[in-house]
């Protein structure tokens, strides 16, 4: 995984305006199927997840979860985030 | 500075600084070691309303080494909870604050304390407060009893302070960063002026302190009692970190949220590595590198810059010096490895072949009844670089071993420069302090309050 730093995770996520997020306010993932690959991650989670994604063509992405991070490679999840990014535009 | 601000990154996060770190045997208690570690570099003691304080989104952090692998082995974690008592008004503290609790005394700060020994994890207190900044003689007035009131005794064996101190590292900040132009050298720069005493740069200035006291045994891998100093399991090492959560996201109505796993972004072990040893562009690398893996930095301990520097600065002063190109074994067994027995006459500090930047105590040597506060340059081995003491001249010493004066400890071929065992930046702790460092723990000084230097 690339390196990180809570300083550079907004300057260099390359979608950025999709990668900070309630993962579960992006409608499109509502109903999108969960990669056999992706972790569980705890229903009773209540704070905020933040998704990185480092490369859309190979779906590599972090979860930011509580103290945790999750590396995951779903290259449907990362496309449709991407997607979801590009319909919405940016929100300020 | 020791290791204040001293990368590029860090410099901007000044609650997450580290800024000095002291591992002594107590000398007013020679059964236990004194761990310090210091953050919040160059607080003005005026700086209200808001006074300054630890993070609470920071988890601060003393690591020992006990085994010589360069990866700690116990760990002392500091978690701290701001409170706030009446949100409605500006104030820190709306009357004198005589106790801890106070109800004068608006914003306070608790910690909790967790020790992690090789992987298992302890909550040893939480709950525990921290004195309030020293504000002015009417705000807090009997500053000494309240700093008292925040040394807690722990069931588990240690005694613990964390809060404000008077800046205990003394060193003539503007002269080193102008190229170094020591003012008692100075008419030996290459831009010369007349010699002059030295100006400590960090006087009446504050910082945080994080102050453990603990059995040694409590410190050793096999919870012996060190009594041999050529026993190698009286040396441990130490550093100090400061880490963040990897992702913070600024939400409405001024909240933040921080997510992720932890994140190294400041480290400190021995007093000045990161800050004139390692380069601008790796300093920030360095600060999140845990000190087992400090090889990949060995190359700028073997050929210093500061070195190199202090042969352009002061032309014909260091010419032995400045025709030397060996790798400087003394620095990497000062710096990364200890210096092994056999070197200086009754001491060693050595712990193995592992390249780290720790800060190595020998915990066998008793405290030192006249300290020299050149440590081991001036014949003292309860001194830097065998661990550190609040008095010790820091600067003035490795100055020195950066000039060459230690190179004959591994190489007699060397003659080092006449200036090499002279040169200093002219401070005193008893002349540039003003306030005093104490006799019993936490030993930094008392605050400098902001009524009394406001500026």
């Amino acid at each position: 995984v690339p390196k990180l730093t809570r300083r550079s995770l907004l300057q260099q996520t390359p979608i950025s305006a999709a990668a900070l997020s309630l993962l579960s306010a992006v409608p499109a993932l509502a109903a999108f199927p969960r990669s056999p690959a992706a972790p569980q991650l705890s229903a009773t989670s209540t704070g905020s997840m933040v998704v990185r994604v480092h490369n859309g063509a190979t779906g590599e992405m972090t979860l930011l979860v509580g103290a945790r991070e999750i590396v995951l490679r779903d290259t449907r999840l990362a496309a449709s985030l991407i997607g979801a990014t590009r319909e919405a535009g940016s929100h300020s | 500075m020791s290791s204040h601000r001293e990368a590029p990154e860090i410099s901007k996060d000044p609650v997450a600084d580290n800024t000095d770190v002291y591992a002594f045997v107590s000398p007013d208690n020679p059964n236990t070691v004194t761990l310090l570690a210091n953050y919040i570099p160059l607080e003005g003691p005026a700086g209200g309303p808001n006074f300054y304080e630890f993070g609470d989104d920071v988890l601060y952090q003393i690591h020992i080494d006990n085994d010589g692998d360069g990866v700690a082995d116990i760990t002392y974690q500091f978690r701290f909870q701001t409170t706030l008592q009446n949100p409605d008004t500006f104030l820190y503290n709306t009357g004198p604050i005589s106790s801890l609790d106070d109800p004068n005394w608006n914003k306070r700060q608790f910690y909790s304390l967790t020790r992690v020994r090789r992987g298992h994890e302890t909550l040893l207190a939480e709950g525990l407060a921290s004195p309030p900044c020293n504000i002015g003689p009417f705000s807090t007035p009997a500053y000494d009893t309240l700093a008292q009131e925040a040394i807690h005794v722990l069931p588990s064996g240690e005694t613990v302070f964390a809060g404000q101190r008077a800046e205990g590292f003394y060193v003539d900040l503007g002269s080193v960063f102008d190229l170094a132009d020591l003012r008692p050298f100075q008419n030996l720069h290459v831009n010369p002026m007349a010699a002059a005493p030295g100006v400590n740069g960090t006087n009446k200035l504050n910082v945080h302190t994080l102050a453990i006291q603990l059995p040694k045994s409590m410190l050793t891998h096999d919870g012996s009692n060190p009594t041999n100093r050529n026993d190698p399991r009286s040396v441990i090492g130490v550093y100090a970190s400061a880490s963040r959560q990897k992702a913070r996201i600024i939400g409405p109505n001024a909240q933040v949220e921080e997510v992720g796993p932890w994140v190294q972004v400041s480290r400190l072990g021995d007093p000045l590595f990161n800050e004139v040893v390692i380069p601008l562009g790796l300093k920030d690398l360095w600060n999140t590198k845990s000190p087992s893996g400090d090889r990949q930095f060995l190359n700028h301990v073997q050929h210093p810059e500061f070195s190199r520097r202090l042969t352009e600065y002061y032309p014909g002063v260091f010419s032995h010096l400045a025709a030397y190109s060996k790798p400087r074994a003394d620095l990497v067994a000062i710096l990364l490895t200890g210096i092994p027995a056999g070197i200086i006459p009754g001491f060693q500090n050595f712990t193995g072949e592992t390249l780290a930047d720790l800060l190595r105590l020998n915990m066998a040597i008793p405290p030192a009844t006249a300290p020299s506060i050149l440590g081991i340059l001036g014949g003292d081995l309860a001194g830097f670089p065998n661990g550190r003491r609040v008095v010790d001249d820091v600067f003035t010493i490795e100055l020195r071993a950066f000039a060459g004066v230690t190179i004959p400890l591994v190489d007699p071929s060397f003659t080092p420069d006449a200036a090499s065992s002279l040169v200093t930046d002219g401070l005193d702790p008893s002349s540039s302090i003003t306030s005093p460092f104490l006799s019993s723990f936490p030993y930094l000084g008392i605050p400098y309050s902001g009524f009394d230097n406001p500026s």
